[in-house]
């Protein structure tokens, strides 16, 4: 009762003090227009007729990830990298760890049915979501999250022990994890060793041509479009978040009782 | 005849008063799993927030990070840890 | 004369403000740890929403509603359709930016759940109240 009206005079002191702002106007607005730097995103994200400026990606916020504001997300991948390793070096004490023999673990037959059926859908979602991310909505970070879901769905459905048995180990996803940060990296300066190796001047992260430098990666391949670099972002970026995630959630999931006995000797 | 953006912007603050309400019960309630429950449904109000204020992007990206892998993550604390928060 | 297209954004802007409210309240007064994560959630993605909100614009006309930030049918697009796509799609850079936020926030939050899963290791328990009578 006391929660019933300290929620309804929430609400009506919502619905009344936006009427008065309204009246008063005081409130920043969106309004019809946006700022002119918007402007200047939205017109050059895919225009062949200014093939200077542009990203040649039909989709205005991978441009920007990537291309226009790429130095940024390289520096929040790094953070990415710092926040995932804090994690690990936490769970450090907890060093081995093998099936226990001849006990069934998990939930229900249904359940484990399901999951199987799910998660072979989501990781095929993901997957489309990354590779599409310069065409439609999507992209590295949105394909890695949505795979994330499906190991984590195992691990509930089917314990710990199942992915340990197929080979889904932490070393593995530290693996995967470093080659997707080696590929963000070695793509970043792709652009800038081609002009260093024949003799033009070059930039950073950079993916079409620009004025002062006229290497670029491809554009389209095979006829596909591809945006140059921000494809191979993607796909590195996509792993990158997977494994990073998978490796925490494996850890997360180990029994109190082994992690708190620092595992078997 | 009602304009088409005050319905579509209508919706999205129905949205905004109901995760309003299930920001309150998941920040009073005592009992965490009902909290963690609370705050996936203020997750499921942002993503259709999100969405109505044109940003499918942030839908693809938030609604498995905020509906599916916190509360699971969350889940998996409480249960290592305590389920009531003592008063 | 209330302009109700104004009434709702207006509405939808003071709710994060007071989610944003009750989120701090969530962060400064309960006393378990894991609640403290929560609200911390809660807040990361009620300030995510405001940078949306700044992003957002207006519809055109009943008939041009305002589009996300993607060019559909670029492989035959004209000049006259770029041009309409930058008068009615919204803002991307605050969606770039949020984009980058939410995952950087979940790693984040990962790193802040093993600390409470170690507090609890050590100490028992996950109340700020204990834990600070054990520290003396």
């Amino acid at each position: 009762m006391k929660h019933a009206i300290a929620v309804l005079s929430i609400v009506l002191f919502v619905l009344a003090m936006s009427l008065l702002l309204t009246v008063a106007g005081g409130l920043y607005i969106p309004s019809i227009s946006v700022r002119p730097l918007a402007e200047l995103y939205l017109n050059t994200t895919y225009n062949p007729w200014n093939r200077e400026f542009t990203a040649l990606s039909p989709e205005g916020v991978t441009a920007i990830v990537w291309d226009y504001r790429g130095l940024d997300t390289v520096f929040e991948t790094t953070v990415f990298y710092l926040a995932i390793i804090a994690s690990i070096a936490i769970a450090r004490g907890i060093r081995k760890y093998s099936a226990l023999p001849g006990k069934e673990l998990g939930l229900s037959l249904i359940v484990r049915t399901v999951t199987r059926i799910t998660t072979t859908l989501i990781v095929a979602v993901a997957i489309s979501i990354a590779l599409h991310g310069h065409l439609t909505p999507g992209g590295g970070f949105q394909g890695g999250a949505t795979a994330a879901v499906a190991p984590l769905l195992i691990l509930v459905a089917f314990s710990h022990y199942f992915l340990l048995k197929r080979g889904v180990s932490k070393d593995l996803m530290l693996v995967i994890r470093s080659l997707g940060l080696a590929g963000i990296g070695i793509v970043a300066i792709a652009t800038y060793l081609v002009a260093v190796a024949s003799g033009l001047p070059g930039f950073v992260l950079q993916n079409q041509p620009k004025p002062l430098s006229p290497v670029n990666l491809p554009a389209y391949l095979g006829g596909q479009l591809i945006s140059g670099t921000l494809w191979f972002f993607n796909i590195f970026e996509f792993f990158a978040v997977m494994a990073g995630f998978t490796i925490v959630f494996l850890l997360l999931a180990i029994p109190e009782r082994i992690a708190r006995g620092g595992g078997e000797k | 005849m009602i304009d088409p953006q005050v319905l579509v912007l209508g919706i999205g603050a129905l949205a905004a008063l109901a995760s309003v309400v299930a920001v309150y019960f998941a920040v009073i309630e005592r009992n965490l799993v009902r909290a963690v429950v609370f705050s996936a449904i203020q997750s499921t109000l942002y993503a259709l927030l999100y969405y109505i204020l044109m940003a499918p992007d942030i839908v693809l990206v938030y609604v498995p990070v905020a509906v599916g892998l916190y509360p699971a993550v969350i889940l998996f604390l409480i249960s290592k840890t305590e389920r009531e928060e003592k008063p | 004369m209330i302009d109700p297209v104004t009434y709702m954004l207006t509405l939808i802007i003071l709710c994060m403000v007071v989610n944003l409210g009750i989120a701090l309240y969530g962060i400064f007064f309960r006393p378990s740890l894991v609640k403290k994560i929560i609200a911390v959630t809660i807040l990361g993605d009620t300030a995510n929403t405001f940078a949306i909100m700044l992003g957002y614009r207006r519809w055109l006309s009943p008939e041009k509603p305002s589009i996300p930030p993607v060019l559909l049918n670029y492989a035959n697009a004209t000049k006259e359709a770029l041009a309409e796509f930058s008068a009615r799609a919204v803002d991307p850079l605050p969606q770039a930016l949020v984009l980058t936020a939410i995952v950087i926030g979940l790693a984040v939050t990962l790193f802040l759940v093993f600390l409470t899963l170690q507090i609890h290791r050590l100490y028992g328990t996950t109340d700020v109240r204990e834990i600070r009578k054990l520290r003396g």
